[in-house]
């Protein structure tokens, strides 16, 4: 009775305590051997999981593990919150809850800085490379940062309860704003669970280095690759205007295009190298004014080519490796489920599958107990059956 | 079964289409509310970028309620925007059936204001809550003719399958009904479409 079942495997070497796993379909178990775990036993660490789909404890959906105690005995327990869980991004823009003053995240402030921190009251629950969207942000009806709402941001945790976003709040037009002291306190920010829906993406300038090649600096990455060829677009308040592929006044109605000749390596602070040099342009503008954000018109850079940089590079494993992109889940890039891509070309990066949480133990809480650690090799199988009772 | 091969070019466009957040409403929000200037700017865009329109104009007629319409672009909008469509009624706004003739307006057009031609869809993208006073962002990509293209590989297109219970399992319980099509996308053209990205003027009130 296996008509519609679904199965898949696979490894990964873990990179931190969290991973998503791209699938064709959504599973309703999912296991996992930590190899790592299994062939060097350590106290407090995890040799097995599991977890279904069905099983609900008092409202929750917990994971099962085997692991070694903290004497290096093998006992069962549980991650209660933050296991393994399912995603499915769709082919719409998703968000998770809005926090605001009120909110389990309690009050939130952003101070002036270059790069911006929030503080929250609580625990935020964000990580690196998780991206946020801010409304409201008007500590009084003609001050505050309203200026970078609407703006989706990559934010690097740097605490329970503070984050940076990669702006430079630090200018005269931006006034510290606070949801404790805002005006009604208004003010919210969200999680955008899915920011890339399509790879690569247009995306938002948050900062240009003009010099012969240019360093422009991302709000988010925007899953560029070298090779690719961009068009800016920046309205005129934001001063690089020389950028702009139309008017060219060497070569009438030539777009003006750039190369992208490097991408950070970093997902959290992205910016990509463009082979235009910009030495003699008008120096980049964010310090707008926050009476103009009615109608505010955001600085872009929009993909619109590539070179012929081929596929994606064989390191072992499958002969045809799947493209890899960063989904605003986590710092690091993952396999989609597509099949081979050339490097650039735009694809659907649309996904489901599976996330492994930070979780911790809800027994041996002798020390945070999670299923993977950076460097870890992992086994996972996932499956969705035909018939799941009750 | 062509919904699908729409709602990935959808998202294709959304993603890869540089954007104008509309200034011209009177919301007080970014994007504003769409207003006439905001047509009159991406249609003054696309011109300035040498973009092909997509249909000639509709010379006037002697008819009662009717007024020429203008060359155009085509923009693809929400249904939810027709509302704030109808406002702009006497500023700009030309419904389909006040063309001298509607001959040539597509099923789903719902209007044109100035160069810009509108059609409207239930699928139209929305981002929920996502404006700077966190009202909905509508997404309303405007095409010059050279913009984007849609490529069905090997001339593949799309097939429909359907496999009766007797070949679909062995115990003829259940039926297969799937599509497959093989497609790609491109923009041809970056510089002939920009995405008019706008909020609306007040909410629906529900059904």
């Amino acid at each position: 009775m296996t008509e519609y079942s679904r199965m898949a495997k696979g490894n990964f070497t873990a990179t931190g305590t969290t991973q998503v796993i791209n699938l064709p379909f959504l599973p309703d178990y999912v296991e996992l051997w930590n190899y790592s775990n299994i062939k060097t036993a350590a106290n407090n660490s995890v040799a097995r999981a599991w977890w279904d789909s069905k099983l609900l404890d008092t409202g929750n959906n917990p994971t099962m593990i085997e692991i070694y105690n903290n004497t290096g005995a093998v006992v069962f327990d549980t991650i209660q919150t933050n296991g393994i869980s399912t995603f499915s991004a769709g082919l719409s823009f998703q968000y998770g809850v809005v926090n605001q003053h009120g909110s389990a995240i309690g009050d939130f402030a952003i101070n002036k800085a270059a790069a911006a921190q929030i503080t929250t009251t609580n625990a935020h629950g964000l990580a690196s490379g998780d991206v946020v969207i801010f409304a409201n942000l008007a500590q009084t009806s003609t001050t505050g940062m309203q200026q970078i709402a609407g703006i989706p941001f990559v934010v690097t945790s740097t605490g329970t309860t503070t984050f940076t976003i990669p702006w430079n709040t630090n200018q005269s037009n931006y006034t510290a704003f606070n949801t404790a002291t805002s005006t009604n306190n208004v003010g919210s920010y969200k999680q955008v669970l899915y920011p890339a829906l399509y790879a690569p993406a247009v995306s938002i300038i948050s900062a240009l280095t003009l010099a012969n090649p240019m360093v422009v600096s991302l709000t988010m990455p925007g899953n560029y690759v070298v090779g690719q060829e961009v068009a800016f677009r920046l309205p005129s308040s934001w001063g690089t205007t020389q950028l702009n592929s139309l008017p060219n006044t060497l070569i009438p109605g030539s777009p003006i295009y750039g190369y992208v000749t490097a991408v950070s390596a970093s997902l959290t602070t992205p910016t990509i190298t463009v082979n235009i040099n910009s030495s003699a342009y008008t120096a980049f503008n964010s310090n707008q004014v926050f009476a103009s954000y009615p109608g505010e018109k955001f600085p872009q850079v929009v993909p619109v080519g590539d070179i012929n940089s081929g596929g994606w590079p064989y390191t072992g494993g499958a002969l045809y490796p799947s493209p890899q992109f960063w989904n605003g889940q986590g710092n690091v890039l993952l396999s989609s489920i597509n099949g081979p891509g050339i490097q650039g070309a735009f694809s659907n990066n649309t996904s489901q599958g599976f996330v492994i949480g930070a979780g911790a133990a809800a027994v041996d809480v002798s020390a945070a107990v999670t299923m993977i650690a950076n460097t870890n090799i992992v086994y996972w199988h996932a499956y969705a059956h035909d018939i799941g009772m009750p | 079964m062509r919904q699908a091969e729409d709602l990935i070019l959808r998202d294709y466009i959304v993603s890869a289409a540089s954007q104008i957040n509309a200034g011209g409403g009177s919301n007080g929000d970014n994007p504003t509310n769409l207003g006439v200037s905001d047509f009159s700017l991406v249609a003054t865009t696309l011109d300035t970028n040498n973009a092909f329109k997509f249909m000639s104009g509709i010379e006037g007629m002697d008819r009662f309620g009717t007024g020429p319409v203008r060359s155009a672009y085509f923009m693809l909008a929400s249904t939810e925007l027709q509302t704030d469509f109808d406002g702009l009624t006497g500023s700009g706004f030309l419904n389909q059936w006040n063309y001298p003739t509607n001959a040539s307006a597509l099923p789903s057009e719902y209007g044109s204001v100035f160069n810009v031609r509108i059609l409207t869809s239930s699928e139209a993208p929305v981002a929920r809550g996502a404006s700077a006073n966190g009202n909905d962002v509508y997404y309303n990509p405007v095409l010059g003719k050279q913009a984007v293209t849609h490529i069905n590989q090997d001339s593949y297109s799309m097939n429909l399958i359907y496999r009766d219970p007797y070949y679909s399992g062995m115990l003829a319980q259940n039926a297969t009904l799937a599509v497959k099509f093989a497609q790609a996308q491109a923009i041809t053209q970056d510089t002939a479409i920009r995405n008019l990205l706008c909020t609306r003027l007040s909410g629906l009130g529900g059904p």
